[in-house]
């Protein structure tokens, strides 16, 4: 077992009157791809800001590289790669002097990385912000988030705007980084990349952390997702009680058809997010 | 991990950490509004003293006038100079319309500095990166003092160079005393705005205008009305009034002094409303 990155114990961060989020607990390895899900407002941004000392909560302990979130900010932001969920600069600033101000916050020479980031990605250096489009801003996010090739990455929705082609391109620099020994959280809505990249993934909804576990045990439940003709009618659901007692249910209608299956992750996500207990009907 | 493990690394190197790096991009950020400013208040009053010739004459007929006309004379120090001569013409109009500008100027800059970046949606880029806000609220407050230094000493020269080629004689003094209360004016309306945008997370520049306007009326209207004299206590544009200090007036160091009071104080909300504020 890895030493501990990412150690959040009892956070509870509220705005005010507003929830933020209420005694989470969760631990992130070193050298894990960490998938953390939840619909908006669920408190992801929150937690990732409570995590960087960037809002101060109210509770709990949060040690990020063995360092204390609130007292030790400033050496974790400058040992963390992070992407806000939001890409937003000086839009009257060019791509590279914006880089570059990132990289001299850190007192380092990132030039080198910093480079290969903008050919791979893409990235036009001699742009002002202003005229780049949402993908292309996230683009400067990502490179001023990976050159200084930091030991943690902490990823806020880092795809949304991406194109498919970027969007792999991405991940395959997240991989290699990984492979470097390098630990990424990512929080994110997109469930087919933390099926694909992510060992372990926590879900959050309305504040609370309802469910961490490995993807792999995620996806394996006593959960069912049934679809069948029922009736006449079409029904798609996931159901979570037991198999004999809907057969007993199902044993008055006119089934003409029906599939009981594994769910996916997508099934668990939305169960999750929407708290049903019994069985749920799909879009 | 520490800076100095890096280097040992051969991936950080401590010489090449910029401490002023804020500092210069918050310079850079303000330069055009710097340049706009100065040119336009500093180039005005400037063209005013090299066309002191060409009004002189008609000056000469209306001094007379602009000093009997009572509140209005004495509201704007007419009636213990005479706009007839350089150095009145001098304090009168044209330090009048430097401290206006100067002041409005210093209520903009400050009025932004900390809302920009919310209402901008640049905080998150800005707070992310490795500098305690104790750093950042210090490079940018002195920004802003760089640039009210700047405004001053310029404009004090670009003046001085203007009697030069107007062969005028004004008295250097009053001119120096004049730029430095002037430079402690902007401060304190800098700063009061300073601790507005500290405060905000939109955009204050309306207000950071007002208040710049508010204190100078303030000053037009304490000389005038006895029941509100004590304004003077409150609004900066009191002590660094030109007609007193090109009178020979003894210098209010009450009202200095207390300018100096609501900077610190001004300066210290701002970085205690600064350190508990939330990104969102």
């Amino acid at each position: 077992m890895g030493k501990n990155v990412i150690e959040i114990k009892n956070l509870t961060k509220n705005y005010g009157k507003n929830r933020g989020v209420t005694h989470l607990t969760l631990t992130v390895e070193e050298g894990e791809i960490f998938g953390f899900l939840g619909p908006n407002g669920a408190g992801k941004s929150t937690t990732i800001r409570s995590m960087l000392g960037l809002a101060r909560f109210q509770e709990g302990e949060v040690k990020l590289l063995g360092m204390d979130a609130k007292t030790q900010s400033v050496e974790i932001l400058r040992q963390v790669g992070y992407m806000p969920s939001e890409a937003w600069f000086y839009p009257d600033m060019r791509v590279r002097d914006v880089i570059a101000l990132a990289a001299k916050m850190r007192g380092m020479d990132c030039s080198a990385e910093a480079e290969m980031l903008c050919e791979r990605l893409q990235v036009d250096q001699t742009k002002k912000i202003e005229e780049l489009s949402l993908g292309n801003r996230k683009k400067v996010s990502i490179v001023c988030a990976m050159q200084h090739q930091p030991k943690l990455f902490v990823f806020d929705e880092p795809t949304s705007g991406l194109d498919p082609l970027m969007q792999a391109e991405f991940f395959k620099l997240i991989l290699e980084y990984n492979a470097k020994g390098a630990t990424c959280f990512l929080s994110s809505h997109v469930l087919s990349e933390i099926r694909k990249y992510c060992g372990r993934a926590a879900i959050i909804r309305e504040g609370k952390l309802v469910k961490i576990d490995t993807v792999e045990n995620l996806t394996k439940t006593s959960a069912k997702h049934v679809r069948m003709i029922k009736d006449g009618a079409e029904e798609d659901f996931i159901y979570r009680g037991k198999v004999n007692d809907l057969l007993r249910e199902l044993a008055g209608h006119d089934i003409s058809d029906i599939v009981i299956e594994e769910p996916e992750l997508e099934d668990i996500f939305m169960h999750f997010y929407d708290g049903a207990d019994e069985k749920e009907a799909k879009e | 991990m520490t800076p100095k493990d890096v280097t040992k690394a051969g991936h950080w190197d401590e010489r090449q950490v910029e401490t002023m790096v804020l500092y210069s991009h918050e310079m850079k950020q303000n330069l055009k509004g710097f340049l706009i400013w100065f040119l336009v208040i500093v180039g005005m009053c400037f063209g005013c003293i090299l066309l002191y010739s060409s009004v002189e004459a008609s000056l000469s007929d209306m001094g007379d006038i602009f000093s009997q006309m009572g509140a209005m004379s004495k509201a704007f120090g007419m009636d213990r100079l005479s706009v007839a001569t350089m150095g009145g013409y001098f304090a009168t109009e044209i330090a009048m319309l430097h401290a206006l500008g100067g002041g409005m100027f210093a209520a903009i800059l400050g009025s932004n500095l900390l809302s920009k970046e919310e209402f901008g949606h640049t905080i998150e880029f800005l707070a992310v990166l490795p500098a305690s806000r104790g750093k950042i609220l210090a490079q940018k407050y002195l920004s802003m003092i760089t640039y009210c230094i700047l405004f001053q000493v310029i404009g004090t020269l670009c003046y001085a160079g203007g009697f030069a080629i107007m062969d005028e004689k004004v008295s250097a003094e009053h001119l120096l005393i004049m730029g430095a209360s002037q430079l402690l004016m902007m401060v304190e309306v800098g700063s009061i705005c300073f601790c507005i945008s500290a405060f905000s997370r939109k955009n204050r520049m309306g207000i950071g205008l007002g208040v710049a306007m508010i204190f100078f009326a303030m000053d037009v209207m304490c000389r005038v009305v006895p029941a509100i004299e004590d304004f003077k206590y409150v609004t900066p544009f009191y002590y660094c009034n030109a007609t007193d200090i090109f009178t020979e007036e003894a210098f209010p160091t009450g009202s200095a002094a207390i300018a100096v009071f609501v900077i610190l104080i001004s300066l210290g909300l701002a970085g205690f409303q600064y350190h508990r504020k939330d990104l969102q």
